[in-house]
């Protein structure tokens, strides 16, 4: 599925994977499920290139058809991993590739790890489901795939907005009926 | 200077806040012109202005006790309302030098400040007759005072802050005291780029203004701040719009008749200024919040009229966007008695020295 | 407090070596100046033999200095009169203009380390990142590249402790660039201030070494005020004809000319002083126009831009 253009400038816009040619290190990180057969071929083509100084994490079992991969059971496993691989240099690159929550929640390890921003790519892959953060107790709602929902933390009925925050890798979610309680717009299914 | 405070005016609840003559008469009334849109309308702030609400530095009314007591209760009710990424201690440092100098200087009746001696490590002694306060601190060193800096001296200002890092030809929302905001959220702001935070404005893209508002806040200098207005509508004179707490007050705007919206729909004008900051080289942009309600605004007849007729006019999606749908053809109704279609002239003047009586 | 330039008082001038001059500047007044900040440069008005140079300098003081500004001004042999200015007219007690401070230079704030290489007197800039509290704090290694008698000159200036390493062009003490950049850890920062050659040679060994453009900074004492050739400009409806001097912009010399052309922000972005040129070629260096309207040449923002032409005819 393909993201829909939104009028709103925080909302992320991504671009294919493209190991850079200066790099000396790279690291490409997957999700499993979010890959199909074409996006399969797509990565090997881009990034055989780079085999000698690559390495393959996939969260989720996958094998790519001429580039080995390393599986890890479950995103947890990814923070040690990374530990293990530091420090890291300026001169390394990571990409990461899969649904919109799993690819900020890496790039969220890569900051911590003293990843630049420009250190990391992300491209995004499978479902459209999003991370909804709540305005008014500031909790995360998680698989969101409507137009609104209820708040997995205080349970008012969010409308999920555009505005994202590359911070806590999340779109914003606000209160849908503050203004006339109880009337709210019917629930569409539009990230799915 | 003298400034009758009114110390126990409140911001929510029984909402005893209210404007003196003197108060709307320098009220910063926004519209030059008898339809509204987006422009790079910024200017010198350099000491004069349409109203006495631009002279100063820092503008303290007989509002800022109050003020200053509102902004302590939402902070009680939500500490993430100020927030300062780990690298910008020094921006802190260079805002509270800036703030207390300012308000000593502008202000001495109010305020004073004394320093052992120039640099990190002297001593200040920073005296606050309004709020009660004196502090003695060393400077540079933040364990010295209740708290870190930046949150120290804005909870003795009036209006919100925002200290942007300059960094990579882009800047950086990296700090904020945020209490007064119309509905934008610190908490997930904080970090973004100029470009994410405005992401949410509608029609100024397209026009390339915020390009050429980007480029022109990166040149800003030492000693040169500037200044824009901007503007919104509020019911009841609410300080705390916040996002977060939206489920409070959003309630308010279905609340409006034509016997209550004279008293409680406010027009709420943003004084936003912009200082280079010298050790850091941030930007702070500090965001001034006023408040009058359009019985206070009529009182002076050039602003009913143009209030009347920039409302009438305003772009749907500027008014989806600022909030305003709901009450909208409400407010452009009871304004209507207060024009009678006289040309009126360009800028924001009140071009009276008295005021109409009150409805 | 608002401040828009500075009068100061040559305080103290004393040669530090054969080519290079420290000049100690104060107010005129003896009131505090503005802070000075890590980075940050001084544009000083200098008297040349046939007309006032503007030149830049970098600020050499600890990060927050109020009491004076020191710059250290290399001599210029083929000078076009700043450096000249300095190394042979002025004296204690002569009075400049100058502008408040600006930065272009700021450490990044946010770095887990900052790498510095500086190029001779390119190693100004860094004496105040030596002793910046906050760059200290993080971490900073700096190189200079300089001839081998010069170290002894800038030892005095560096702040005890700083990690510094001088190299110059002879076998065994060349820096090697390349090997500097390689493997340096996520977060470092690198600035470069010398020769073009020198910047040059760093920026692009970098990028080849696989750093982030974002993390790779070098200072551009860039024109950041409106000032240039002198040239003419005439006023046609208001018949007036007026020499803007190279050291105000157009804006200035319409308003000194009795004009008062509309205009908001001066900084060439916010489109209010947009004036047709009727005849001659306009210099842009506003943010407004088009580049069509650039190429065009019939629109100029008299706040920031000039004349390619020696006369400009405005439909003013």
């Amino acid at each position: 599925m393909t993201i829909a253009a939104s009028d709103i400038k925080s909302r992320p816009v991504y671009q294919p994977l493209s190991p850079e040619a200066a790099a000396t290190r790279h690291w490409l990180v997957l999700e499993a499920a979010a890959q199909d057969a074409d996006a399969c071929r797509a990565l090997v083509q881009a990034f055989a290139p780079v085999q000698p100084a690559l390495q393959v994490w996939s969260v989720g079992p996958l094998t790519l058809d001429g580039l080995p991969v390393a599986v890890l059971a479950d995103t947890a496993a990814l923070a040690p991993q990374l530990a293990q691989a530091g420090p890291f240099r300026v001169s390394d690159r990571l990409y990461v590739q899969g649904t919109e929550p799993f690819i900020w929640s890496v790039a969220a390890l890569a900051a911590a790890a003293g990843l630049a921003a420009e250190q990391v790519q992300l491209a995004h892959a499978g479902s459209l489901r999003r991370r909804v953060w709540c305005t008014h107790c500031h909790g995360f709602t998680e698989g969101v795939t409507t137009s609104t929902v209820p708040c997995a933390g205080c349970g008012r009925h969010l409308l999920v907005r555009d505005h994202f925050s590359r911070r806590h890798g999340a779109f914003m979610g606000v209160m849908v009926d503050a203004e006339a309680p109880g009337q709210r717009p019917a629930v569409q299914e539009v990230f799915p | 200077m003298s400034i009758a405070f009114k110390p126990d005016e409140t911001f929510r609840g029984d909402y005893t806040y209210r404007n003196s003559d003197a108060a709307i008469l320098r009220f910063p009334f926004p519209f030059p012109e008898d339809r509204y849109m987006y422009s790079v309308n910024m200017e010198p702030h350099n000491g004069s202005g349409p109203s006495d609400a631009f002279v100063h530095a820092f503008d303290v009314d007989e509002h800022y006790i109050a003020e200053c007591r509102d902004r302590a209760i939402t902070l009680e009710r939500d500490p993430g309302r100020c927030q300062a990424l780990p690298h910008m201690m020094m921006a802190q440092w260079d805002t509270l030098e800036l703030l207390m100098e300012s308000l000593s200087h502008d202000y001495p009746e109010h305020f004073a400040l004394h320093k052992s001696g120039e640099g990190f490590g002297a001593t200040w002694t920073w005296t606050n007759r309004p709020l009660g306060l004196e502090q003695r601190f060393t400077f540079g060193d933040a364990a010295t005072l209740p708290c870190e800096p930046f949150e120290y001296i804005t909870r003795q200002v009036q209006g919100d802050f925002a200290i942007c890092d300059q960094r990579d030809n882009n800047l950086f929302l990296d700090a904020g005291m945020v209490t007064s905001q119309a509905d934008w959220s610190l908490d997930f702001n904080v970090g973004m780029s100029f470009m994410e935070w405005h992401g949410p404005v509608p029609l100024a893209h397209q026009a390339g203004v915020f390009e050429r508002a980007l480029k022109y806040l990166l040149m800003v200098r030492l000693g040169q701040p500037v200044r824009r207005l901007n503007w919104t509508m509020t019911v009841n004179p609410r300080l705390d719009t916040s996002p977060e707490t939206y489920p409070e007050w959003g309630p308010d705007r279905a609340s409006l008749t034509p016997e209550n919206i004279g008293r409680k729909l406010h027009l709420r004008v943003e004084l936003q200024t912009l200082w280079r900051l010298p050790r850091s080289n941030a930007l702070l942009f500090p965001i001034r919040c006023y408040l009058a309600s359009l019985d206070e605004l009529v009182r002076v007849p050039k602003w009913g009229k143009r209030l009347h007729r920039v409302l009438s006019t305003l772009p749907p999606q500027l008014a989806e966007y600022k909030g305003l749908t709901r009450y909208l053809p409400m407010a452009v109704a009871y304004l209507a008695q207060y024009d009678d279609g006289e040309a009126l002239p360009v800028g924001t003047t009140a071009d009276t020295d008295a005021l109409a009586e009150p409805a | 407090m608002i401040v828009s330039s500075l009068k100061l008082r040559v305080a103290a001038v004393d040669d530090i070596a054969p080519s290079l001059r420290h000049l100690r500047l104060e107010a005129a007044d003896g009131a505090p100046l503005p802070p000075t900040g890590a980075g940050a440069h001084v544009l000083l008005s200098l008297p040349g033999a046939a007309r006032t140079h503007r030149n830049a300098y970098s600020l050499t003081n600890p990060p927050g200095t109020r009491s004076g500004y020191d710059v250290i001004v290399r001599r210029v042999p083929a000078s076009r009169g700043g450096s000249a200015a300095v190394h042979e007219r002025l004296k204690v007690g002569d009075l400049l203009d100058a502008q408040t401070p600006g930065n272009l230079f700021a450490p990044v704030r946010g770095a887990r380390h900052h790498l510095m290489i500086a190029g001779g007197i390119g190693i100004t800039p860094f004496l105040s990142y030596l002793q910046d509290a906050g760059v200290r704090q993080t971490g900073a290694t700096l190189h200079v590249c300089c001839r081998e008698s010069e170290k002894d000159v800038f030892k005095p200036w560096l702040p005890d402790g700083a990690d510094v390493r001088f190299h110059w062009d002879a076998d065994g003490h060349r820096l090697d660039i390349a090997a500097l950049l390689a493997a340096q850890p996520v977060g470092t920062h690198l600035y470069v201030c010398g020769p073009s050659d020198l910047n040059d040679a760093v920026i692009r060994a970098a990028e080849a070494a696989g750093w982030p453009a974002s993390q790779v900074h070098t200072e551009h004492f860039g024109v950041a005020s409106a000032g240039g050739s002198a040239f003419e400009a005439v006023l046609r409806k208001s018949g007036l004809r007026v020499r803007v001097g190279e050291d105000e912009s157009l804006l200035e010399a319409i308003e000194r000319a009795g004009v008062a052309a509309p205009c908001l922000c001066r900084g060439g972005a916010c489109g209010v002083c947009v004036t047709p040129v009727l005849e001659g070629d306009p210099e842009h260096h506003d943010h407004y126009l088009s580049a069509d309207e650039k190429a065009a040449g019939r629109l100029i923002m008299p706040c920031v831009s000039r004349a390619r032409s020696p006369q400009l005819v405005l439909d003013l």
